[in-house]
């Protein structure tokens, strides 16, 4: 809730000259950060003088006049209900186009036949006063078309600032002048405060009672007799509106105005409405309903703080009264409430019942416990002044927990190591003194200060420092690098690992993509995933912001299939992307869930797309597996095995293009398609192919050493061998089976080719070896090669019930 | 092509003219010729032996005699100009003949894949690395946190009003998604005694949404504790920083604000980077951009860690990713940064 001002209520108490502009950057540079700055009669823009040159009755319209009005530029023919109008007057003409106060908008029209464009204005009409009856009249001095801001002189700059939660003294006109007194160095006048009391002790009419001390530290209450309800006069109507409040009667105004001007909020209660006369102030209890003077029934919360007369509550304290003891038109007495609420209570209730006024919204932040009575006092006054009446002698000052008063020894040395400053013992206590905090000097380096009542944010030395540090500007304290010991840290692992991670990824060809770590429990279904599935164990939010936002992911796929959705209905077919994240899973040990980084990546459309050189190829498995075993390979985790996942094992997947990715015993994740029935869930027609990786097991895997290997001075040979098998015999069988021969001259043995069709039988394929041989000490001679090769085959063909082609 | 034929009797009257006319015309025909045949044409057109200034030459005996020696050198000049003028040609494309089987070098080459990374993940790494440089340890921490890491020990007690300040995902009573990088100074400090001096990059939430606001975004936390730390340190650490994000000319603005976990706290503006302070719509006209929240290390933090708050003090600060991106890159709506499409990923 942003605090206004208006430039001439501030100078009711503070004599600014600077202009506003200034003003509103040095209130930004003290910590009130002025959010904007418009003038309050910006709305005038489209009022001009006019002179009124002729005026003839209206032909349809009796009681109406149609004037001929020259506006300096053009003459305008006006119709006009006032009686008001002679010729040769000034008046204020709103043009087509204006917008005033009340609401009317100006246009080109008709009235009863008679073209009518613009509009002669009352005072009312123009806000600028109460009188509705005729047409303001302006001095004759004045010059046609010139704007009627300019002629009345009527300019007030409104400034809106951003009080910080600390600074609950600045939610008011006063606070915000003082600050302005501090910069400029000028006084600050309070209001002068004289009661007419009459004789009445206040006491023989009302008692108040505090039941609950701790929540009410302090009610204050004054007791008016004999006042007239009725509008206020202008100036306090004027007051209100300009810091957004609408004017209501005399005396709820009073209680807005002075709760704007010293802040602190008050409650006017229609005395008569008060059951024996009397207020007290306790807990609601439990099950208690109540009626607040905007109409609505409210459940209450049993530690709300109740304002009850002798029978039943009456207010909501500090957040909003009670419609039945509501200041009416025939109230004659009136108890004015001044109290001070415990911040914490006011803003649980608040916060419970979603309820945050003017009033609710100080209290929580802390008003002036010591200010209640000169609240108190000040709204008396107006209201005898505004509403006549007489006041009852005295003060109610129920007192029940007094406010300690804060002392805080403040070091000048310690000032200035914090700040970075050389600032003066004099210096300082000057600062601390311009905004009414009494200082006192203990010795050279120490002094005592003790803080207004209204400034509840300073509590500690350092609340002090940013005092001085503010008030002498934060521009002014000296920008230097910090001398420090040079501390030498090990970057995480982890954190090296996913830049390299990235780039390798990006080097396949991927792009990053970032998605909300939130989604909805339907991706679980829409996954297939399993009941039993680990995936399965989402951590919901409690107030999620949609229901597809309400559970922390346990997958990053169903943020890369959304966004393969979400670019396929943008024609954007052909993605490679990936993401590296944190999915989240309900521990069930302690408050906090497991987070578990993952990188994941999808793949769909063209692996190559049509170019004049190479048809369009669609991805496939192989591409997405290469893409995993560049990544291991590109971080030196090794060694990396595929192998095919049972049925349902990787339920995304669709089962026989489906691998799970292991390291020795670690699984790190799976590749492979998606299943038909995932991409029919997420909307999507196209094949896509993805992997999924438990980016910590990786990071666990690195290896960050490498060592150099002597590279063989001898060249090596390669011997090649196809072998017709069975269908189903996986390749890496075969090497693995000549991994286990122990012969230290075999390199590497590659696939390098795999055929099925004729002349290979049905049920069968090809596969085409080569064997590297290669020795560190000699020139390996054919024969020697030809024997192995010769023993190896006959090995193979039998482990593998294979046979040779026929030649 | 056929050569023209001349007609004698038109070239008595105008032989000069003739010659004039034919030179013109070889020239121009040059001009437009493409290969080396073409060139031979014209030669052959205009000075081969049935060409038209041959035939010229041929026809001086026929001119009256006292114009004969000025048409003959008229003739032989333009003979002679225009053989230098194939010859040039000839020559220009014997230089640039195109090798047998050279390539259309235009046609595109084959095309690498080359993915981007995230413009998130860009700006985090730029500034991590101006902070690596002055010796901030990159550390990293829980997304969803404790209440007392997000809130307590930051001195936000609960029912203070700075909650409203932020607006937060509850997973329990007393377990939020963490709303700030801030929680990071607690888990180091707890763990490490002074001097420290780390960043803390990572995601945070918030429950609001629209233009300006998404429910997850990236903050940055910085957090500096030693012996004689001050605000004019954070003053001149944050200068550095600023200077070596945007440029060196970028002036900084410290002002007074509110965080309950330091004090003093300040905002940080730099001048606008989009209209350099003359006032723009980025910087709603103030000519002043919002891009850090800052201050010293409160005592009351220092208590809940155990740290000797007479001896040690320290500044900490934070920054949204997604605003320093916004304002390098020059995009005006959050929301892009989540739709992960593919046109917009691309442009980084």
């Amino acid at each position: 809730m942003p605090m206004k001002a208006s430039l001439s209520w501030l100078r009711e108490y503070v004599d600014i000259d600077a202009g506003a502009q200034i003003l509103a950057d040095a209130l930004t540079m003290v910590g009130l950060e002025v959010e904007t700055m418009v003038d309050r009669y910006a709305y005038l823009v489209d009022v001009v003088v006019g002179r009124i040159v002729d005026v003839t009755s209206h032909p349809e319209g009796p009681g109406l006049s149609v004037c001929k009005v020259d506006t300096g530029k053009e003459m305008r023919s006006i119709v006009c209900g006032a009686t008001n109008v002679r010729k040769g007057h000034f008046v204020p003409v709103a043009l087509p186009g204006a917008h005033l106060p009340t609401d009317q908008k100006i246009a080109v029209g008709r009235i009863r036949g008679e073209v009518s464009e613009g509009m002669l204005c009352s005072e009312a009409e123009l806000a600028l006063g109460t009188e509705g009856g005729g047409v303001l009249l302006l001095p004759e001095t004045a010059r046609p078309g010139d704007t009627l801001a300019t002629v009345l002189g009527l300019s007030d700059p409104v400034i809106e600032c951003g009080i910080t939660p600390n600074r609950s003294d600045c939610l008011s006109i006063i606070g915000i002048a003082r600050e302005v007194a501090a910069i400029f160095k000028k006084p600050l006048t309070y209001p002068d405060v004289r009661l007419p009391e009459g004789k009445e002790p206040i006491d023989t009419v009302a008692s108040v009672t505090v039941d609950a001390p701790d929540h009410c530290p302090r009610y204050v209450a004054r007791v008016l007799s004999d006042v007239r309800i009725g509008p206020s006069p202008f100036w306090m109507q004027d007051r209100l509106r300009s810091v957004g409040l609408r004017p209501i009667n005399n005396v709820v105004d009073v209680t807005n105005f002075v709760m704007m001007e010293v802040g602190q909020p008050l409650h006017a209660f229609d005395f008569d409405h008060l059951a024996e006369n009397r207020i007290v102030v306790r807990t609601a209890g439990t099950g208690q309903v109540f009626t607040t003077l905007d109409g609505a029934q409210r459940e209450l919360p049993a530690d709300a703080l109740m304002i009850c007369d002798g029978k039943r509550p009456v207010a909501l304290a500090g957040i909003m009264g009670g419609l039945d003891s509501e200041i009416e038109e025939g109230t004659k007495r009136v108890l004015i409430e001044s109290a001070y609420f415990n911040p914490i209570t006011i803003r649980r209730t608040a916060k419970r019942l979603g309820l945050s006024t003017e009033s609710s919204h100080r209290f929580e932040r802390g008003v002036d416990p010591a200010g209640t009575v000169r609240a108190a006092d000040r709204a008396a006054q107006l209201m005898v002044e505004l509403a006549g009446g007489s006041l009852a002698a005295g003060v109610i000052d129920a007192h029940p927990k007094p406010t300690p008063k804060q002392v805080i020894d403040l070091s000048v040395r310690r000032t200035n190591r914090l700040l970075g400053t050389s600032l003066g013992q004099a210096q300082i206590a000057s600062h601390l003194r311009s905004v009414e905090l009494s200082v006192e000097v203990l010795d050279e380096d120490r002094l005592t200060v003790t803080p207004p009542g209204f400034r509840v944010d300073l509590r500690r030395p350092e609340d002090l420092m940013e005092e001085v540090a503010r008030l002498n500007g934060y521009d002014q304290i000296p920008t230097t690098l910090p001398v420090s010991q040079v501390v030498a840290f090990k970057e995480e692992k982890g954190l090296e690992v996913r830049d390299r991670l990235r780039e390798i990824l990006v080097g396949c060809g991927f792009s990053e993509t970032i998605s909300y770590s939130f989604i909805g429990r339907n991706h679980c279904d829409m996954l297939l995933l399993a009941d039993d599935d680990v995936r399965r164990r989402m951590l919901p939010i409690l107030n999620p912001l949609t229901e597809d936002q309400d559970m922390m992911r346990t997958s990053l796929l169903p943020g890369l299939l959304t966004t393969m959705l979400k670019n396929s209905t943008q024609r954007n077919e052909n993605l490679r992307v990936f993401e590296i994240g944190k999915v989240f899973y309900e521990s069930g040990r302690g408050p906090l869930p497991d987070e578990v980084e993952m990188v994941s990546g999808l793949w769909t459309g063209a692996r190559r797309e049509r170019a004049w050189h190479s048809k369009e190829y669609e991805v496939d498995f192989y591409d997405i597996k290469g893409v995993v075993e560049t990544l291991c390979a590109g971080l030196g985790v090794s060694p990396v095995r595929f192998s095919a996942a049972e049925e349902r094992e990787i339920p995304h997947l669709r089962p026989g293009r489906a691998a799970d990715v292991f390291v020795g015993k670690s699984r790190l994740g799976s590749v492979g398609q998606v299943a038909p029935q995932v991409l029919e869930n997420y909307d999507l027609k196209r094949s896509a192919y993805c992997f999924d990786v438990n980016f910590d097991i990786l990071v666990g895997l690195m290896k960050t050493e490498k060592m150099a290997r002597p590279i063989p001075r001898f060249p090596s040979t390669t011997r090649d061998l196809a072998l017709i098998l069975e269908d189903a015999v996986e390749t890496q069988s075969i090497l693995d089976f000549f991994g286990r021969q122990d012969q230290p001259l075999i390199e590497k043995v590659e696939v390098f080719d795999v055929y099925t069709g004729a002349p290979v039988p049905t049920g069968k394929k090809s596969v085409a070896l080569r064997l590297t041989y290669q020795s560190f000490e000699r020139s390996l001679t054919d024969s020697e090669v030809n024997e192995i090769q010769a023993s190896l085959t006959d090995k193979t063909l039998k482990q593998f019930d294979a046979q040779l082609p026929v030649k | 092509m056929r050569p023209p034929v001349l007609r004698v009797g038109a070239l008595r009257n105008s032989m000069k003219e003739i010659l004039e006319q034919a030179e013109q015309e070889a020239l121009q025909a040059l001009a437009s010729a493409k290969d080396q045949p073409a060139v031979e044409g014209l030669r052959t057109r205009f000075l081969g032996r049935k060409g038209l200034v041959t035939q010229c030459l041929r026809q001086i005996p026929s001119v009256p005699p006292e114009q004969r020696p000025a048409m003959g050198r008229l003739a032989n000049e333009v003979k002679q100009r225009l053989d230098q003028a194939f010859q040039a040609v000839l020559s220009h494309l014997e230089a640039h003949r195109r090798p047998a089987g050279a390539l259309d070098v235009t046609l595109a080459g084959r095309s690498f894949a080359r993915g981007r990374l995230h413009p998130i993940t860009q700006t985090t790494k730029r500034v991590c690395e101006i902070f690596l440089r002055l010796g901030f340890q990159t550390v990293e921490g829980p997304n969803v946190e404790l209440d007392y890491y997000n809130f307590e020990a930051l001195n936000i007690p609960k029912d203070h009003p700075a909650r409203d300040m932020q607006d937060t995902f509850y997973v329990s009573d007393d377990v939020v998604l963490r709303t700030h990088t801030s929680p990071m100074q607690i888990r180091v400090m707890e763990k490490q005694p002074p001097p420290v001096r780390i960043i803390a990059p990572g995601k945070v939430y918030r429950c609001d949404s629209d233009v300006t606001h998404t429910p997850m975004f990236h903050q940055l936390e910085g957090l500096m504790v030693g012996d004689n730390i001050s605000f004019g340190d954070l003053k001149g650490i944050l200068t550095v920083f600023v200077h070596q994000m945007f440029d060196p000319e970028t002036s900084l603005r410290f002002r007074p604000s509110f965080f309950p976990f330091t004090e003093p706290s300040a905002e940080v503006d730099i001048r606008c980077v989009m209209c350099r302070g003359r006032g723009c719509r980025v910087c709603s006209n103030t000519g002043w951009l919002e891009v850090l929240g800052a201050g010293m290390v409160h005592p009351a933090v220092f208590e809940m860690v155990h740290y000797d708050t007479d001896r040690y003090t320290g500044f900490a600060f934070g920054m949204g990713i997604e605003r320093i991106a916004m304002l390098k890159y020059g995009i005006d709506d959050i929301r892009k940064f989540y739709e992960n499409d593919i046109r917009f990923l691309e442009q980084f």
